[in-house]
């Protein structure tokens, strides 16, 4: 099926100009750096074109110059909202080309890692959609904090695994680099049961609020048949009613052994994915307690520690390692070429994609709605622009 | 000659009053919201941030006044004054307590609803003066949904009036000494409800907000001021918040009237304006903003028809039950 | 639904949005009785975990009070930044450093650095405080640095602490292990008497 790269629509108001507005890169709702071009004629907006590149730090050539060992820290930095599955996505490539097996013990902890960096991702999501649509002086700047003041404690517990907050250098090549200190599943399930509450306060603040389903429902459908044509991913191909989940369909890293659903919603619209996020917010919970209750005993690498840079070679070959990240499939394509570096590294970001299918389902939608559903599209710019 | 003397000093002192609360009202609103949102507002200007205002409005006036290459000199430069004036002219009507006020005027009412709307003139003049698409679009809105809500908060405004019998405000008030009109059997919830959320709305906060919508429009058609201008600006809506809930506390909860002596009921007055406000706040902090063609659909479908209806209630209840003052 | 369009359901839509409204307000109502989570840092000393990456230092030796860095340059070569700069000294019986130079403003926290050197002599330290209004104060030298690691508490991470923890078990490693502390790896998720107990706030409820 053809679809048009950009649809544009004749309102036929006749007589009445069009307005080209920019919704430039420094803008408070941008998700980052960004800019939209909007044509609009009053207040909808008929076009809309994308323009990205305003984050592009050569993450695909430190590849080449970085070796393996080194790589994964900056690896974090392509999706730094959710740097745990962004870091697994490369290991996973590196893994698959080097057929290197990883411990049983080390894929609990990347289970672990990568669910609760979800949750955390989540929590940033909510708030910062919440502050796109309700103001930075209103509603949304109440939701956004309640949301961040949760992330912190999810920070937290990276904090006390790893020492840092948001880019950790968790993973290594065969493995994970730090193990659980004392204490460490004591107060995760603190902090997830904690959560778990007060996820039940942001459901009573937004779910049911005549304000917000009337900015969410019915706003940016994706249709089933756009979502795949575009090749979306993540939560919203999910809330387009495909049930297409990479830890489901490719598991990696042993979830094929953890009992969670998968949340899909049928409506495409914002409000879809906001179910299908919320949904997933309980079912990573859920993930977590069960590894945390399994978790094997055991090395958690499968090579000795890094002692040295050029400590990983890989034999000639090449791989794709994809993740279930917080926004869609993430992959990482690894050339390898026997040396430590690989020969060529190419990421596949989730927000990139993503962002493809905002050009189809503006155009039509007020000025207030582009930022619904760029909050709800939820990009993090360092995937696109890489 | 005394007499105007009287009347000038009189509206001297009502403007520095109204100055000194619209600073402090900010403080209160930030405090009140920072709780809130479990976090602490400021804190390091002065004990417990009571000197933050003060260091704002010494920020602000030290600011550099930029004017934009292609504004509108003279339209951008009198928006703010323009903005400004009906904003504080509403607190000469007001009486704070039985014979405390510049004007009681006997269609005082009237005066505080007519004044208030001109604020859209000041809008509009620096939405269009800025030379800017953002502040266009904003001021455009904003006339909008001015217009738009003005017309319920008229009638539901003019309930208290009907069964008060008079437009004076003193008068209003000495109706209420049986029973604040809020506690009026259905019309006076009802009415004070839509008396409520149209005050919301006329005033730009959220839910309402759509003309500054910062994570669109970036402070809307404030958005090439700064400095003093700005400070005026924010003034003037600050102010107008605050005579819209003096007026509320006047039409709706009883005014001055309260437990105490007589000269008590200034304070009780002021608290009962600053719950109003405190209440706007609440509602600010919690909610997203809707969309303006919501906002419109809202206005027009559901808040106008309802107060208009409400009104006639009202005034056959009154007629109903022989005219004359109902208290 | 934005708007009831007809006095069919009216009075129902009516009704849910009392109910959504009063449910939201009662939850920032709640919230404004919960007492606030900030913490005002840096009046308020803020409790570091056992691991956390904070300025790096260099270490003295415990025992004999000599420098432990090397001047082997593995941290230089591993550092993905290139922040460090390491030029060796050659001794008798060991090797020096003669100038160590790190770029702490360009440096990336990873701490491969600590994970790579032999002899501990670069480490994390629990505390973050460098802030400056001139760039070159941040770029440290060898005294600034050994100066660092005396003025703040070191964190738990040393290279060899890292590389046991990391390492598939060896017999020959029990003593090591035993000596390290660590979250040992053929030992128990929580082993009791260990520093790594972590001391982060608790939440605010």
């Amino acid at each position: 099926m053809d679809t048009e790269a950009r649809q544009v629509i004749e309102l036929g108001y006749g007589g009445n100009e069009r307005l080209t507005m920019n919704m430039g890169p420094q803008h408070p709702s941008a998700h980052g750096v960004f800019r939209a071009i909007l044509t609009l004629e009053g207040e909808t907006v008929v076009a809309v074109e994308a323009v990205i590149g305003y984050l592009h730090r050569c993450h695909e050539k430190l590849g080449e110059t970085l070796t393996y060992v080194q790589y994964p820290s900056i690896a974090s930095k392509t999706d730094y909202v959710a740097a745990m599955t962004a870091e697994l996505a490369y290991v996973a490539a590196v893994e698959k080309v080097g057929k290197i097996e990883v411990p049983r013990r080390a894929q609990y902890l990347r289970v672990i890692a990568a669910e609760l960096q979800r949750i955390a991702s989540h929590c940033l999501w909510l708030g910062t959609w919440c502050l796109d649509m309700g103001g930075a002086l209103g509603g949304g700047a109440t939701v956004f904090l309640y949301c961040i003041r949760e992330r912190e404690l999810i920070l937290d517990l990276f904090e006390m695994l790893t020492g840092a907050r948001l880019l950790y250098g968790f993973h290594q090549i065969g493995g994970v680099r730090y193990d659980v200190p004392a204490g460490w599943d004591r107060k995760v399930r603190e902090t997830i049961d904690f959560v778990e509450k007060r996820l039940d306060e942001y459901e009573a603040m937004l779910e049911g609020n005549a304000f917000f389903l009337v900015r969410t429902q019915g706003v940016g459908v994706i249709s089933r048949a756009l979502a795949q044509d575009v090749g979306v991913c993540g939560p919203l191909i999910r809330g387009s009613g495909v049930d297409y989940d990479v830890r489901r369909a490719e598991p990696y890293s042993s979830y094929q052994e953890f009992d969670f659903k998968i949340p899909v919603e049928t409506a495409g619209d914002c409000y879809a994915r906001y179910r299908v996020r919320m949904a997933e917010f309980r079912e990573s919970i859920k993930i977590v307690r069960q590894a945390l209750g399994g978790l094997p005993e055991g090395p958690i690498s499968s090579r000795p520690g890094v002692k040295s840079v050029g400590q990983v070679r890989v034999a000639k070959g090449d791989g794709y390692a994809r993740v279930e990240g917080a926004r869609g499939e993430i992959g990482a394509y690894v050339v390898a070429d026997g040396g430590p570096k690989p020969y060529r590294l190419k990421w596949r970001g989730a927000s990139f994609s993503n962002l493809s299918i905002l050009p189809h389902i503006i155009p039509g939608h007020k000025v207030a709605d582009v930022v619904a559903i760029m909050g709800s599209v939820d990009p993090v710019f360092g995937e696109v622009d890489r | 000659m005394p007499a105007l003397v009287w009347t000038a000093l009189a509206g001297f002192v009502v403007l520095n009053v109204v100055i000194g609360m619209v600073t402090y009202v900010t403080l209160l609103e930030r405090k009140f919201a920072a709780r809130m949102q479990s976090r602490i507002g400021p804190y390091y200007v002065g004990p417990h941030g009571l000197l933050q205002p003060i260091a704002d409005a010494i920020k602000l006036m030290l600011k550099e006044d930029v004017v934009p290459d292609a504004a509108d000199r003279w339209v951008y430069n009198l928006a703010p004054i323009a903005f400004l004036i009906p904003c504080v002219l509403i607190f000469a009507t007001i009486p704070f307590a039985p014979g405390l006020g510049v004007a009681d005027l006997n269609i005082g009412v009237l005066f505080f609803l007519a004044v208030s709307s001109l604020e859209i003139v000041g809008l509009f003049m620096g939405g269009w003066g800025s030379n800017n698409k953002y502040a266009l679009l904003s001021a455009m809105r904003a006339v909008n949904q001015i217009i738009s809500y003005d017309l319920p908060f008229v009638f539901a405004a003019l309930i208290p009036v009907v069964l008060a019998g008079s437009l004076q405000m003193s008068a209003i008030v000495a109706a209420q000494a049986g029973l604040w009109y809020v506690a009026y059997p259905v019309i006076g919830q009802l009415a004070f409800l839509a008396f409520l959320v149209a005050a919301v709305a006329a005033e730009n906060r959220v839910p309402f907000d759509i003309l500054e919508a910062e994570s669109e429009l970036v402070a809307g058609f404030r958005v090439e001021y700064s400095g003093m201008k700005f400070a005026l600006i924010q003034f003037g809506e600050y102010a107008h918040m605050i005579g819209t809930s003096f007026l509320g506390a006047l039409l709706f909860l009883g005014g001055w009237l309260g437990p105490g002596p007589v000269w008590l009921g200034a304070l009780w007055f002021l608290l009962k304006a600053m719950a109003i406000f405190l209440v706007i706040t609440w509602v600010r902090w919690s909610f997203v903003r809707i969309r303006v063609d919501q906002i419109l659909a809202i206005s027009w479908k559901l808040l106008l028809p309802f107060t208009l209806v409400l009104l006639l209630a009202t005034a056959f209840v009154v007629a109903w039950r022989g005219g004359g003052v109902v208290s | 639904m934005s708007s009831p369009d007809g006095h069919r359901g009216f009075l129902g839509e009516s009704v849910q949005l009392v109910r959504a409204v009063v449910r939201a307000m009662g939850v920032t109502l709640r919230n404004f009785f919960r007492r606030p989570v900030t913490v005002m840092y840096p009046d308020t000393p803020r409790p570091y975990p056992d691991r956390f990456r904070g300025l790096l230092a260099l270490t003295y030796d415990k025992e004999t009070g000599e420098e432990n860095c090397i001047g082997c340059r593995l941290c230089e070569y591993i550092c993905p930044p290139q922040v460090i700069k390491v030029e060796m000294l050659k001794g008798e019986k060991r090797n020096y450093a003669k100038t160590f130079t790190l770029e702490l403003y360009s440096c990336e926290f990873c701490e491969l650095c600590v994970q790579v050197c032999p002899t501990d002599a670069i480490i994390m330290m629990k505390s973050f405080d460098l802030a400056t209004a001139d760039r070159r104060e941040m770029l440290l030298d060898k005294d600034r640095l050994h100066a660092l690691g005396l003025q703040w508490e070191p964190s738990w991470a040393t290279g060899n602490r890292l590389r046991d923890m990391q390492a598939p078990p060896k017999p020959a490693r029990g003593e090591a292990k035993a000596e390290a502390g660590a979250a040992a790896p053929a030992g128990k998720a929580a082993p009791a008497a260990t520093p790594t107990k972590a001391a982060t706030p608790e939440p605010a409820e």
